[in-house]
């Protein structure tokens, strides 16, 4: 059947943990893991209520496929609302946690109330406990995970931790697995600060049962041999896509003054595998997540001589290095080509647990601030904040993971900050989220997708690259990011990952995949309406939370100053023609809310 | 002519050997277009891509009329997704 059937409670309040039956008209109804996870949230708080209050739960779940032997079967995710945002927050993560939880016998954990001391949680199989943290707050993930690995004498014990940055309440903390695995968006890890729970640690050996064994192993060795052919994933990773967006004109740059950089080529592949002057090579190897055939992970090292880490022998190991987006937000956004201090601001972000879309995107825009003179060296403690400065960008990287000086600005996400400085135009940010690593000027699709993306500005909420690649012409976007939305819901509630979608996956793959793992018919037409049925439950939450079509747009930036370069240079997002359509196909109102035919339609009235 | 050609991410499997990280060189006739210059490149009829000449793309339906010259900044990119 794939799913455990049952789920942990964890009571904070009470000090209490419990195992719960899972609800499998819910699981049948929603798959699991960002679907399930989220009509759980919906159903047992208010939507209205404070992110960092008591009242809000963290949601720590898993999909049906997570744990199998099924590619990239390892995800999970953490649903909350988010302190960033204000509206649902579902950030989703690989690495080798989300497996060892649901190894443990677990749907999901429920995690509510508060604690009034630092605890964490310790699993192993059916045995839950929550223990004292003395001996881990105020500590890193890194240091967090090697104090408890230590103490348990287990080695294959999974952590999920915060780190300082959770414990401050940065708006953007993030959640961090297997020491540089992340939930990383909309703040989920300020949300298990709030609530002063420092780590999950499990440990699971009970396995994983399936509806259809031979018919689950036949598909999987047949999507597997699909992927044989295509190693640039695990040789370049993600960073691939920095040529593309540099060359097309979309790679955001200098806080979205322009969507091109002149220092790609000091951040892209051939720089990670070059030896630099000294003769250091920046990739060590590529990394994999649980049961990953791809292994996009960067595992990098930086020169030991660089400035940032001269004296700091910690950094000199290997660890996570620089994906597509972190090149983005602590290269590009920032007007950084020093692949070095880039790859030294995101270990930063792994250790003190932030999330380096929303840290680039909010120094970025602290730089454009710094540039037009609205903050000055007197507000940043002495640091130049200057567009390009490697300095400055490791320096405030380090203060704002202590949440120290002028780094607990940093720490509020660029549209608190901004608005702070009297400039909330310069916030590149949709409901209040960073952008990733896309401009909507040149990629149109892009742009509507950002707007509309249910936990703020994401690439990862629809797919409309290959269109965007095709035309700049906004005709039948609107279908594009509808439909696709739809896919990737279903997708990040089954335990997969999206990446085999650019690796010779169809929908197809990813929905027999589920049919022979689950029980029951997976036509089409059900994994279609329960993607939908999903996307429609996260409107349900953020409209109840109080967003709207006020919230479904972009930066004036985006849809007012054309593009200077590239394949879209003077082009604007034209937001306003694609919105009434996009609406529309949803089966919403003018305004952005799902009719009553739409509702009964999915079963959610 | 030699003109110079860049691939990236994917792409750069079918570089020549020989080539640089990313980029190779073309011997074309003077004038050629350029569908003559990607029938050169050993990349499968298959595979998708975009081309770029001097930061404009070029739509399919224009390779064949399209005369290419030594000076020309010649990019192709894959149509991949995700970050």
């Amino acid at each position: 059947m794939s799913w455990q059937g049952q789920i942990l409670r964890v009571n904070l309040s009470k000090g209490s943990c419990a195992i719960e039956p899972l609800n499998m008209e819910w699981a049948e109804t929603y798959l699991g893991q960002r679907g399930l996870g989220s009509k759980y949230l919906l159903e047992e708080m208010d939507p209205a209520a404070d992110a960092l209050s008591e009242a809000n739960k963290v949601i720590v779940a898993t999909g049906p496929l997570t744990g199998t032997m099924a590619s990239t079967g390892g995800r999970y995710s953490v649903i909350t609302k988010g302190p960033l945002t204000g509206a649902i927050a579902c950030s989703n993560s690989g690495g080798k946690f989300g497996a060892e939880l649901k190894l443990a016998g677990y749907d999901m954990l429920i995690i509510e109330g508060k604690s009034d001391k630092p605890v964490y949680l310790h699993i192993e199989d059916d045995k839950a406990e929550i223990c004292d943290a003395s001996e881990v707050w105020g500590k890193t993930v890194w240091e967090t995970e090697d104090i408890l690995t230590k103490k348990y004498r287990d080695p294959l014990m999974r952590f999920a931790s915060i780190g300082q940055a959770g414990e401050n309440l940065c708006r953007y903390a993030c959640v961090v697995n297997d020491k540089h695995r992340a939930a990383g968006r909309s703040g989920v890890g300020a949300v298990m600060g709030s609530k002063l729970i420092k780590t999950i640690a499990v440990r699971g050996t009970v396995g994983v049962r399936n509806a259809n064994p031979k018919a689950f192993f036949d598909k999987v060795n047949e999507v597997n041999a699909r992927m044989n052919d295509r190693d640039e994933m695990s040789r370049d990773g993600t960073l691939a896509m920095i040529d593309v967006t540099n060359r097309f004109g979309s790679l955001p740059t200098n806080n979205n003054r322009s969507v091109s950089f002149a220092g790609a080529e000091k951040l892209n592949p051939e720089a990670m595998h070059t030896p630099n002057a000294n003769g250091h090579t920046n990739l060590v190897t590529n990394g994999a997540c649980f049961g990953c055939t791809i292994g996009c992970g960067r595992i990098c090292k930086i020169d030991p001589t660089h400035f940032s880490i001269k004296d700091k022998p910690q950094y000199h190991g290997a660890s996570g290095g620089l994906e597509y987006e972190t090149a983005y937000a602590l290269g590009s956004a920032c007007g950084v080509d020093d692949i070095d201090a880039a790859t030294y601001a995101g270990f930063l972000c792994n250790e003190y647990g932030m999330d380096p879309i929303s840290l680039g995107g909010t120094i970025a825009a602290a730089m454009e601030l710094f540039d037009i003179g609205a903050i000055d060296e007197k507000t940043t403690g002495g640091i130049k904040l200057e567009f390009g400065s490697a300095e400055a960008l490791c320096a405030i990287a380090e203060l704002t993971g202590k949440g120290e000086g002028f780094g607990a600005d940093i720490a509020m996400g660029s549209k608190r900050l901004c608005e702070k400085y009297g400039h909330p135009d310069l916030s590149m940010t949709v409901k209040g989220q960073e952008f990733a690593a896309y401009d909507g000027r040149s990629m149109q699709g892009m742009g509507l997708a950002y707007a509309t993306s249910n936990r703020g500005a994401c690439h990862l909420r629809a797919d409309p690259y290959g269109h965007d690649f095709e035309t700049t012409e906004v005709a039948g976007k609107a279908k594009i990011v509808r439909d696709s939305q739809q896919d990737v819901a279903f997708i990040d509630s089954s335990g997969l990952c999206l990446f085999p979608g650019g690796c010779g996956w169809g929908m197809d793959d990813y929905r027999e995949l589920v049919a022979s793992a689950c029980n029951g018919e997976w036509t089409e037409e059900r994994m279609q309406q329960t993607g939908e049925r999903i996307w429609n439950l996260e409107r349900l939450f953020n409209i109840r939370a109080g967003l709207g079509k006020k919230d479904d747009t972009l930066p004036k930036r985006i849809l007012e100053e054309p593009a200077d370069v590239g394949v879209g240079k003077g082009l604007v997002c034209k937001l306003d023609e694609m919105l009434p359509e996009y609406y529309q196909l949803c089966g919403w109102s003018d305004e952005g809310v799902p009719t009553k035919d739409t509702l009964t339609r999915l079963g959610l009235n | 002519m030699e003109v110079s050609v860049k691939l990236f991410g994917g792409l750069r499997a079918y570089l020549p050997p020989g080539s640089s990280f990313n980029g190779c060189r073309v011997s074309l006739e003077e004038n050629a277009s350029l569908s003559s210059l990607l029938q050169q490149l050993p990349i499968p009829s298959e595979k998708a891509y975009i081309v770029i000449i001097n930061d404009e793309k070029v739509d399919a339906e224009n390779y064949e009329g399209l005369q290419i010259s030594a000076s020309d900044d010649v990019v192709l990119l894959p149509p991949i997704k995700g970050g």
